[in-house]
C-alpha cells in the first residue's frame, strides 16, 4: 500500500500548525498571563460553542483545530460543514503511517498471514518461539520486519496506533469521520479478545464502520453482515441449515446468536416486535452466509449449507417471489430491517445519545426518525439534522466524557505541544499511556467483550475513584508537555485561577485533570 | 431501548419512586430486628443510624456470572437420559471416577470436573444450588435480563437502582463494595459504594501517592458542586483502597500468569481471581463493607463450548479458584456468596457444539448458614414436556425468592421489607429450607 504522499502532506501541514502554536499562544498571552486572564470568557456563546463542537464532532480542540474553527464564519458553521467533509474523507482510503500497514491490508493477505502464524505454532509446538519483537512491541514499534509468528499480535496492536491516532489527530482524519467510525463500530461492536476477530478488527473498522460512515445504514449493515470479524464474532461463521453433514459423519446445524443480536441490537431493538421464531427463521435465512479466505470481501455464501425451506421472519417470507432464494434472502432481510420504522427510532435514540445528552429530547429523537425513514436511513441526512438543530447546542444539554473521549481528547490536545522524540507524528509512549489507561477504565479498545457495544451514559462512566485515575492519565502524559495555553479560553475562573498558583510544569496535566476538560 | 410509546406507565413510575432511593428506602426499621426469621438472628436495630456498630449480620457476595453460563454444564443431571440424547457432544460424561467424567453429587446430580475443587465444600454442606432458578420473565436477550436481575424487578429495563444499592441505601457510611466493572447496575444508586478496578490497577494510588501533586489536583475540586464532591471521596476511597491491598498483597500468592490475565481489562474469568482476592483484602479491613459485588464475562457458549475440557471447562476451573479464595474471606457464620447468571442455556446442543440462550438456570450459594449439600427446589428433568417452550429449563424459582431467603436468614431483613426491596415478588415457601435455622 502507498502511503508516503499522504503521510508526507500530513507532516508539512503539521509543521505549519507546529509554528502556529508554538510559542506565544494563540491568544497572544502566554504562561500565567493567560491561566489568570479575568475576563470570564467560558460564558461566551461562541466560546461554549466552540468547546462543544470540538468536542462532540471530533475529540476536543488542538491549536490547529483551533484555528481552522476561527478560519470558520462560526461553529455551528463549521460544524455542519463536516458532515460532507467526513462524507468525502470516508471514500478516500485513510492515512496510515508506513510502519503500520499490515493492520490493513486485503482481507486474503490477512487470512494468509493467520494460518501462516497458526502452521507455525504448530511446527512449533513443543519448542518455545522465540518473540524477538517482544520488547519492541510492548513500546508499539514496529520497525523491525514483522514477526509471522506474531502476525495477530502485530496486527491487534497496528489497529489500535492507527485508531488512536485517527481519534486524536484531526489534520489527520476528519474529526467528524473519527467519531462517527466510533458510533458504528461500538454500534456493530466486534470483541478483539476474541481469537478469530482478532486479526480482522482493524480491517472491519476501516472498510466497515469507517468507509459507510456516512451513507446509508443498511448498506454499513449488510457490509458489517458480510465481514470476516462480525461472521466469527457471533458464530454466524458455522451457521448452517439444520442436519447439513459435518466432520466424522455428525451432522451441522444452525446457530442463533448473530440472528439474535442483528435483530436485538443492530436493528429492531429488544422490544422491536419480534419473537424468538423470528430469530430462528432470522438464522435459517442466513445459513450458508460465512467467511471466504480467498475472496476480496472475505465472505462466501454456502448454497450447499443454506437452508432452501420457507422462511417467515415477521411476516416477511423467504425465498420471496421477486428476488429468488439463496444469498438474496439474507441481503433482503437485512435491508427490510434496516428500514423498519423500529431501527429508525433506536438509531435515531442512540445517535442523540451519543452526540446531544443521556436522555435527548424526545422532539429531537423524533425529527431524526422521521428524516431516517424519510432518507431510508441516510446518515448524512440524520448528522445534519442533528448538527442543525437548536437542541445539540443548548448548553443544558451536559455530556460527560466516556473514558474513550477523555484519553482521545487528552491527547489530541497534547500531540502537537510535545517536543519531537524522533518516534514520528504520534507519540507511541503516548499510545501506551491511553491503551492501559482506557483498559483500566473498563473501556479497553476494541475490547468490549458484549455486542451491546459500551454505553456513553455519565452514570456508566462517572464514578468516584475512576475520576482520580483521569487524574493520573492526564499527569503522565503531560510529563515534558509545554503549558496548554489554548485550553484557557474553555476552562472556567476558578480551574484558571487554581493553574495561575501552580508550577508551570504541572499545568498542562492539571488543565486535563479539571473539571471543565471532563464535559464534552 | 423503550418503545416510542409504554403501556407501562405504572411500572415506570414505580422505576422512578425506587430511583428517588433514600426517601424510599430510608426507614431504618427495614433493617430492625427480624420477626419472621428463625434461630439465632442477632441482628440490631439502630434507630439513629446504623453506622458505627458492626452488628452479627453476615456480608453477601454475589458473583455475577455474565453472559449466561450453562448450568448444565456446571450441575449436570447424569442420571437423565434426556440429557445425553439433547447434547450428543458437548454432555459432560456420566461419573465414571475419571477426571474426564461427571463428579457425582448425588443420585441425580454431578460437578463439571473443572468445579472438582468445589467438592469439599460440598460435602462440608457449605455449597449448595438451586437447580432451575432464574427471572420468570421469559425475555433471552442478555440486556434485559441483566437489567432484570439487577435491579430485581423482572421486565424492568433501563436506567435505576440496583438492588444491592437499595440494601445499602440505610446506612449512612459506604456498606456496598464492587470490584471490576466501571459501574455495575446492581450496585448503582443513590446509596455511595465503592468501586475499584479490575486486576491491579487497584493497587496503585497514582498521583495521588505524592503529597504535592495530590494537592494540586484536589485544588481542581474544591467546589460545593457533585463533580467535585465526587472526585474527593473517590481521593479518600482509592488512597484506602490501595494501602490496603499493598499491605495485603504479601499475603496473596498471585500466580504472575493471573496478574497479566486480570489487567487485561475484558472482565476474563481469569481475573476473577485477583479480583475475589481484592474484594476479601478490603471487606476483611474495613468491616463496615458488608455488600460485595464481582462479575466475570466470556460464558455466551454459543460454538464449540468443549464439555469436560474446552472454553468452558477452564472458565469454570477459574470460577472454582475464584470461590475457593472467597471461601477463605467469608467463612463468618452469616456470610453468603451467590453465584448467577442472567439467564440459562439451551438444554440441546445448537448446531455448532455451543447452546443458545435458554431459560432457567443453576443458582449456586455458598456459607456456613446454607443447608448445603444439596439440592433445593423443584426439578423435573428433561424431558420434553417438561421443557419451557420445549426447549429450555424452565424457571421454577424466582431468584427474587431465593435472595429473599439469604436476606432473611444472614442480613436480618424482615419480610415486610422484602417486600419494598423486590416489590411485587411472592415467598416461595417451597425454598424454606434453603438456609440453616
Amino acid at each position: 500500500m502507498d502511503t508516503t504522499p499522504p503521510e508526507l502532506a500530513l507532516l508539512q501541514r503539521r509543521n505549519t500548525l507546529k509554528r502556529l502554536a508554538s510559542g506565544a499562544s494563540l491568544l497572544g498571552l502566554s504562561g500565567r498571563q493567560a491561566w489568570a486572564q479575568a475576563s470570564d470568557s467560558t460564558s461566551s456563546t461562541a466560546t461554549l460553542d466552540a468547546w462543544r463542537a470540538m468536542s462532540r464532532v471530533g475529540y476536543g480542540p488542538s491549536p490547529g483545530l483551533i484555528s481552522t474553527l476561527q478560519s470558520a464564519p462560526n461553529a455551528r458553521t463549521w460544524a455542519l460543514a463536516q458532515v460532507d467533509a467526513a462524507f468525502a474523507a470516508s471514500q478516500t482510503r485513510p492515512l496510515v503511517a508506513p510502519d503500520l500497514v499490515t493492520f490493513n491490508a486485503s482481507l486474503p493477505q490477512l487470512f494468509e498471514g493467520v494460518q501462516r502464524e497458526r502452521e507455525l505454532r504448530t511446527q512449533n509446538k513443543t519448542e518455545r518461539l522465540v518473540d524477538l519483537n517482544a520488547e519492541a512491541s510492548r513500546h508499539l514499534d514496529f520497525s523491525a520486519p514483522l514477526d509471522p509468528a506474531y502476525f495477530n499480535r502485530t496486527v491487534q496492536q497496528q489497529t489500535a496506533v492507527w485508531r488512536l491516532g485517527s481519534c486524536s489527530q484531526p489534520d489527520a482524519e476528519n474529526p467528524l469521520l473519527a467519531r462517527m467510525t466510533e458510533f458504528w463500530f461500538n454500534h456493530l461492536n466486534v470483541f478483539v479478545g476474541k481469537g478469530q476477530v482478532r486479526p480482522f478488527t482493524g480491517h472491519y473498522l476501516v472498510s466497515v464502520a469507517r468507509a459507510h460512515a456516512l451513507g446509508k445504514f443498511e448498506d454499513l449493515l449488510l457490509a458489517s453482515a458480510r465481514h470476516p470479524a462480525m461472521l466469527y464474532y457471533l458464530d454466524q461463521v458455522q451457521s448452517v441449515a439444520e442436519g447439513s453433514p459435518g466432520p466424522q459423519g455428525r451432522t451441522r446445524g444452525l446457530n442463533e446468536n448473530y440472528a439474535r443480536e442483528l435483530l436485538e441490537l443492530h436493528t429492531l431493538g429488544v422490544n422491536g416486535g419480534y419473537q424468538q421464531t423470528d430469530v430462528r427463521a432470522l438464522a435459517r435465512v442466513l445459513t450458508g452466509w460465512t467467511v471466504g479466505p480467498d475472496e476480496s470481501n472475505g465472505f462466501r455464501f454456502n448454497q450447499r449449507l443454506h437452508d432452501n425451506g420457507r422462511k417467515a421472519v415477521m411476516g416477511q417470507t423467504y425465498p420471496s417471489h421477486l428476488l429468488g432464494g439463496g444469498e438474496r434472502e439474507g441481503a433482503e432481510v437485512i435491508r427490510w430491517l434496516a428500514r423498519h420504522p423500529a431501527t429508525a427510532q433506536r438509531i435515531s435514540l442512540r445517535l442523540a445519545r451519543f452526540f446531544v445528552a443521556d436522555q435527548p429530547p424526545p422532539e429531537l429523537v423524533a425529527r431524526l426518525t422521521q428524516s431516517y425513514l424519510a432518507s431510508q436511513g441516510d446518515v448524512r441526512v440524520l448528522m445534519k439534522e442533528l448538527l442543525a438543530s437548536a437542541e445539540f447546542w443548548h448548553p443544558e444539554q451536559r455530556l460527560f466524557k466516556t473514558p474513550m473521549d477523555f484519553a482521545c481528547s487528552a491527547l489530541t490536545a497534547t500531540q502537537t505541544q510535545t517536543p519531537s522524540t524522533g518516534a514520528g507524528p504520534v507519540d507511541r509512549r503516548h499510545l501506551t499511556l491511553a491503551l492501559g489507561f482506557l483498559a483500566g477504565a473498563g473501556q479497553p479498545l476494541h475490547g468490549w467483550q458484549t455486542p451491546d457495544g459500551y454505553p456513553f451514559d455519565a452514570a456508566t462512566w462517572l464514578a468516584p475513584e475512576a475520576l482520580t485515575r483521569r487524574a493520573d492519565f492526564a499527569l503522565s502524559l503531560t510529563r515534558q508537555t509545554p503549558e496548554l495555553e489554548f485550553l484557557s479560553p474553555f476552562l472556567g475562573t476558578a480551574t484558571r485561577a487554581a493553574l495561575s498558583r501552580e508550577r508551570p510544569a504541572l499545568r498542562a496535566g492539571l488543565a486535563l485533570a479539571s473539571p471543565d476538560f471532563m464535559y464534552k | 431501548m423503550p418503545p416510542p410509546a409504554t403501556p407501562n406507565l405504572n411500572r415506570r413510575l414505580l422505576l422512578q419512586t425506587l430511583s428517588a432511593g433514600t426517601s424510599f428506602w430510608a426507614a431504618p426499621a427495614l433493617w430492625a430486628q427480624t420477626t419472621a426469621a428463625p434461630g439465632k438472628i442477632a441482628a440490631q436495630a439502630h434507630p439513629t443510624g446504623l453506622d458505627g456498630n458492626i452488628d452479627s449480620n453476615g456480608r453477601l457476595v454475589v458473583v455475577f456470572l455474565r453472559g449466561a453460563y450453562d448450568g448444565l454444564s456446571a450441575l449436570v443431571p447424569h442420571a437423565d437420559p434426556h440429557y445425553y440424547r439433547l447434547r450428543p457432544n458437548i454432555a459432560i460424561a456420566a461419573p465414571d471416577g475419571s477426571a474426564q467424567s461427571t463428579l457425582a453429587l448425588d443420585a441425580q446430580f454431578g460437578l463439571h470436573p473443572a468445579l472438582a475443587g468445589l467438592a469439599p465444600l460440598w460435602q462440608q454442606g457449605l455449597l449448595g444450588v438451586i437447580p432451575a432458578a432464574g427471572s420468570p420473565d421469559p425475555t433471552r436477550s442478555h440486556f434485559d435480563a441483566q437489567y432484570h436481575w439487577e435491579l430485581g424487578m423482572p421486565s424492568l429495563s433501563g436506567a435505576g437502582t440496583g438492588w444491592l444499592n437499595r440494601l445499602a441505601a440505610p446506612f449512612s457510611r459506604t456498606v456496598a463494595l464492587g470490584v471490576g466493572e466501571a459501574n455495575p447496575l446492581m450496585l448503582s444508586g443513590p446509596a455511595p459504594v465503592q468501586l475499584v478496578p479490575r486486576g491491579l490497577a487497584a493497587t496503585r494510588q497514582g498521583v495521588l501517592g505524592d503529597e504535592r501533586t495530590r494537592q494540586a489536583v484536589m485544588n481542581l475540586y474544591s467546589g460545593d458542586d457533585a463533580l467535585s464532591k465526587a472526585f474527593r471521596a473517590g481521593a479518600d476511597s482509592r488512597i484506602q483502597t490501595a494501602q490496603t491491598l499493598s499491605a495485603g498483597a504479601s499475603q496473596n500468592a498471585m500466580m504472575r500468569s493471573e496478574m497479566v490475565a486480570a489487567n487485561n481489562g475484558a472482565g476474563s474469568p481469569q481475573g476473577l481471581l485477583l479480583d475475589a482476592q481484592h474484594l476479601g483484602t478490603l471487606m476483611r479491613q474495613n468491616r463496615h463493607l458488608r455488600l460485595g459485588f464481582l462479575s466475570a464475562g466470556g460464558w455466551d457458549t454459543h460454538a464449540n463450548q468443549g464439555a469436560a475440557n474446552g472454553n468452558l471447562a477452564q472458565n469454570l476451573g477459574n470460577l472454582s479458584t475464584a470461590l475457593l479464595q472467597l471461601r477463605r474471606d467469608f467463612s463468618e457464620a452469616n456470610d453468603v456468596v451467590l453465584v448467577c447468571s442472567e439467564f440459562g442455556r439451551t438444554t440441546a446442543e445448537n448446531g455448532t457444539r455451543g447452546t443458545d440462550h435458554g431459560h432457567g438456570n443453576a443458582l449456586w450459594l455458598m456459607g456456613n448458614a446454607v443447608q448445603g449439600g444439596r439440592w433445593h427446589g423443584q426439578w423435573h428433568g428433561l424431558a420434553p414436556d417438561r421443557l419451557h417452550e420445549g426447549r429450555d429449563l424452565p424457571v421454577h424459582h424466582d431468584f427474587r425468592a431465593v435472595i429473599a431467603q439469604v436476606l432473611l436468614r444472614s442480613q436480618g431483613l424482615d419480610r415486610h421489607a422484602l417486600a419494598l426491596l423486590f416489590p411485587g415478588f411472592a415467598w416461595d415457601a417451597s425454598l424454606n429450607g434453603l438456609m440453616r435455622a
